[in-house]
Order: structure tokens, then C-alpha cells, then sequence
């Protein structure tokens, strides 16, 4: 413990933490940012996904084993949960990438907590913004393949409305429906990672802070400092599923919107 | 054979089907994207119009109102029933 704190307090990492511990090594010299510890995780989670799938659909029972049903009540929940709640039956073809979607972001976002790895790629704007992108493109084909590229864009931009609002009105839906939803899409899971790890630095990078304290007094309150961070863990465990959730819906949501009649 | 498994299609159950508004959360996002969205609009353009007008800020006042205004007659129809 003495010699972490030393090595901790050495400059490795410096109390208060800044964007800059964000930033970590290529893995293998000269191959950043291609190859870190993020891209690796998200490989990682991608394999992970599929051997778990594949494995525990490998033999599908009428009575399900214990492995198969952790794999369909996951892919059930996306499916009957999310897709069909949101989208009506008509959703149940987008059940596979809500479910995918899902448990791809619910592990990246797990890895923030899991002890040892403790970053998680989408604290990193690049990753959620890849995955908004796929989203925004996905509800606006869908929409576009349903209606034709004119009606559908009459639905997402003239409300029912008397014409002298409408120039008001189509602007702001214009700016709502299609600049706002990626974006916030994406910046809401970001951000939503990115401080969650900075409050986790905070607090454990605090504690050692508080230890190498020049007063005696001071050094006991980093065991406090500590049992906030690992308090806070838990707390991060509630918010990377609660984003998880949030980003699967919205997107089922913009899908709904996008195979809607009229409004 | 994995896909069979998972994408299996069942018999209509609900009634309600992609016509409907969103419920729940996405409803509340919605809403206040609106309203967001209201403001920044028209409160750049307000701010263009100052820039251009040189009103000391009333511009920018006036668009962020009616582009509030608008947001909510927004919200009540495409989310009122």
C-alpha cells in the first residue's frame, strides 16, 4: 500500500485528476491511437458477445438450461421489453440490433467498474458517437424505405399546424429531429461514462493524496476517501446500465417515430 | 439455426402498433428537445438578427421567447392527445 502510494504520488497519476488521464499509451509502439486499452476493450467486448451467444444458443432446449436462459431473458427483454413496447410488432425485426446494441454498450460500460480494467470505452466521445451515427442512419433509412425520401421527411418536419406557424415550427423540428437526437445520443452516454470515471479518480486518487498528507490528522479521512470511491462504484454499476437502457430506447424510440403514419 | 431460435416471430398480440406516440421516457426526451430545441433555433437566429440590426440584445430576447413559444405548441401536438 505504502509503495502503490509512493508510486502513485511519484507522478503517475497526479491528484486532481484532468482530461489528460483519459489519454493512455498505444499498447505497442506507434500504433496510436489505432491500438490502446480502449479499442483493445471494445474488441474484447465484441468477442465476448458472440462466443457468449454462440455458446449458450449452441444447443437450444425446449427446457432452456441455465445458460440459455440468461441469453434469452436478455434477448427477450430487448425484444419484448424495448422493441416490441416501443416500436409495436412491427419492431420485432429490429430486435436483433436493439439487442446487440444493448449488451454491447451495457459491457463497455461495465468495464468503467470491473476491477482491473476500470475504463470504459465509451468514456471516449469517438465510441458513443460511432454508435449514434448507426442509429441516426438506421431510423432515417427505415423511415425513408417505409415512406419514400418526401413523406418521410413531411412527417419528421410539418407538424399539424396553421401555415403561418409553420415556417416557426419547421426549423425547430428540423433542429430537434435531426441535429439534437445524435448528438445528445451520443454526449449523454459519454458524458454520462466520462464522469463517472472522473468521480472514481477523484476519490481513490484522493485518498492518496490525503495519505501522503504532511498532517497526521489528515491521513485517516483517506480511508473515508476510499469507501466513497468503492460507494460510488456501485453507484456507476446503476448508471452504466441506466444508460444502456436509456440509448436502446431512444433509438427504438426514433425508429418508432421514423414508421409512424402520421402524426 | 441461431437466428431461428431468437427472431422467431409470433402472432400479433398487441393492438397498438407504430402510429401511436412513444411512451414513457422517449416522451420526456422528446419534450424537452422541443423546447431546447425551440430556444437555440431561434435564439441564433435572433442573435444573427441583433448582429446584423444592432438591437442590444432584444433580438436575441425576442427569438429565445417565440422560439420557446414554439417548442411547446410543438410539444402539445405531437405529444398531446
Amino acid at each position: 500500500m505504502i509503495s502503490q502510494s509512493v508510486v502513485l504520488a511519484g507522478g503517475a497519476a497526479e491528484f486532481p485528476p484532468s482530461v489528460e488521464d483519459f489519454k493512455l499509451p498505444a499498447l505497442v509502439e506507434g500504433t496510436y491511437p489505432w491500438l490502446t486499452k480502449y479499442t483493445l476493450l471494445v474488441w474484447v467486448a465484441v468477442a465476448a458477445i458472440i462466443i457468449f451467444f454462440l455458446v449458450t444458443y449452441r444447443n437450444p432446449q425446449l427446457v432452456p438450461t441455465k445458460r440459455q436462459w440468461m441469453a434469452e431473458s436478455i434477448y427477450g427483454f430487448a425484444r419484448d421489453g424495448i422493441a416490441k413496447d416501443m416500436i409495436g410488432h412491427e419492431g420485432i425485426r429490429f430486435a436483433p440490433y436493439l439487442a446487440t446494441l444493448f449488451c454491447f454498450i451495457l459491457l463497455t460500460n461495465f468495464m468503467g467498474i470491473i476491477p482491473g480494467i476500470q475504463t470504459s470505452p465509451n468514456s471516449h466521445i469517438a465510441f458513443p458517437a460511432v454508435l449514434a451515427v448507426i442509429s441516426y442512419v438506421l431510423f432515417i433509412y427505415v423511415g425513408i424505405r417505409k415512406h419514400g425520401f418526401g413523406k418521410f421527411m413531411k412527417n419528421s418536419l410539418i407538424p399539424p399546424a396553421p401555415w403561418f406557424v409553420l415556417p416557426l415550427l419547421i426549423l425547430i423540428e428540423f433542429f430537434s429531429n435531426f441535429i439534437v437526437r445524435p448528438v445528445t445520443l451520443a454526449l449523454r452516454l459519454f458524458a454520462n461514462m466520462f464522469a463517472g470515471h472522473m468521480i472514481l479518480l477523484v476519490f481513490t486518487l484522493g485518498g492518496f493524496a490525503l495519505l501522503n498528507a504532511d498532517s497526521l490528522f489528515v491521513k485517516p479521512v483517506s480511508l473515508l476517501s476510499w469507501a466513497m470511491a468503492i460507494a460510488l462504484t456501485f453507484l456507476e454499476a446503476i448508471v452504466a446500465l441506466l444508460q444502456a437502457y436509456v440509448f436502446v430506447v431512444l433509438t427504438a424510440s426514433y425508429v418508432q417515430g421514423a414508421l409512424a403514419d402520421e402524426h | 439455426m441461431v437466428r431461428r431460435v431468437m427472431a422467431d416471430d409470433q402472432p400479433p398480440q398487441r393492438t397498438d402498433g407504430p402510429g401511436d406516440p412513444p411512451s414513457g421516457a422517449s416522451q420526456g426526451w422528446t419534450a424537452l428537445s422541443y423546447l431546447i430545441s425551440g430556444i437555440v433555433v431561434w435564439g441564433f437566429i435572433g442573435w444573427l438578427v441583433d448582429r446584423w440590426l444592432d438591437t442590444g440584445g432584444i433580438a436575441i430576447g425576442i427569438g429565445t421567447v417565440v422560439g420557446a413559444a414554439g417548442g411547446v405548441y410543438l410539444i402539445a401536438r405531437r405529444l398531446g392527445t
